[in-house]
């Protein structure tokens, strides 16, 4: 999205943002463009590799081999849809662009869909719903938390997948930031257990079907979200009639 | 009418589009920055900001992973 939705308020003809004659008048640098390499070939290699990697892990663990492709898919579709959690949350402040956050909230609900199917269909079978571990208590640890990482991705540059993702598209910088980002995580997990005993266990875990119902849950959810999203849309367009 | 280059090449998202803003700021109507960057995040709103701001944006990919994006200034 974005690139050529520009030519309501250009008067320059023809302009498509991947590379077309230059309708803006330049006097320099278009002689400097540097002769592009083929790709083809090394990205099939790249292909085959990851192919046969997944077979190679698919023997030692069937969950490693899934990891494996659910990772590489997850990396190719943010790479190829520059999509960024970064900007979704820094742009409506800093551009008044608010298509990020809003592509953001519509992945939230089709989530919020995807996973109460999956659990709502291990409920009414009679099975353990899955991925109950992953519902912790709520506490001033989360609001702090929250913000230290949402400071620490702006000055980075990318949070934890987009940093990776930057990594593997070969932005040098950002190599740093994935060291200092291990390095962090190592030492959140060394004192996870001191706020784990001390600060999150104080908290209150919510699971919203067991307050609302499932599809009072659902509901709300949505709700909320599609509230995000009308603000974030009349936030961008407030934004950008301001800058006219 | 003049024509000035910004080289943010190696620099994260949103530097390139702060230092860009900044740069903008300074120029006359007509006049014409080009914006070298290497990070596909700025390849994106670095544009949608100078679009929605109403000023002449193409982006031109110079190289693997390597852009100029060229405004031209119009108010």
């Amino acid at each position: 999205m974005g690139d050529e939705k520009n030519t309501t308020n250009t008067s320059v003809s023809g302009t498509t943002a991947s590379g077309s004659i230059s309708g803006i008048r330049r006097s320099s640098r278009t002689a400097s463009r540097k002769p592009k390499k083929d790709q083809i070939l090394p990205g099939l290699g790249i292909l085959v590799l990851i192919v046969i990697s997944g077979f190679a892990l698919s023997f030692i663990s069937k969950t490693l081999a899934f990891f494996w492709i659910t990772g590489n898919v997850f990396g190719f579709v943010l790479q190829k849809t520059r999509f960024c959690f970064t900007a979704s949350m820094r742009d409506p402040y800093l551009t008044g662009g608010t298509n990020l956050t809003k592509s953001v909230l519509a992945a939230l609900a089709i989530t919020t869909l995807g996973f109460t199917a999956i659990k709502y269909g291990a409920f009414i079978n009679g099975m353990p719903i899955p991925g109950q571990g992953f519902v912790v208590p709520v506490s001033l640890a989360t609001v702090l938390g929250g913000l230290i990482f949402g400071i620490g991705m702006v000055i980075a540059g990318g949070c934890a997948s987009g940093t990776l993702m930057r990594v593997g598209e070969g932005f040098a910088m950002q190599i740093l930031s994935l060291v200092f980002f291990v390095a962090g995580s190592l030492w959140a997990a060394h004192d996870y257990g001191w706020w784990q005993l001390n600060v999150i266990m104080k908290g209150k875990a919510v699971f919203l079907p067991d307050v609302f119902g499932w599809f009072g849950a659902v509901t709300i959810q949505l709700l909320i979200i599609a509230f995000l999203w009308i603000a974030a849309d009349k936030w961008g367009k407030r934004k950008a009639e301001q800058s006219h | 009418m003049k024509e000035v280059e910004l080289d943010c090449l190696g620099e994260a998202c949103p530097v390139p589009l702060v230092k860009a803003q900044k740069k903008l700021a300074e120029l006359e109507i007509g006049d014409i920055l080009i914006v070298q960057i290497d990070h596909s995040c700025a390849m994106k709103n670095l544009p949608e900001w100078a679009r929605t701001d109403g000023h002449n944006v193409e982006v031109e990919e110079v190289g693997d992973g390597e852009w100029d994006v060229i405004i031209e200034k119009v108010k």
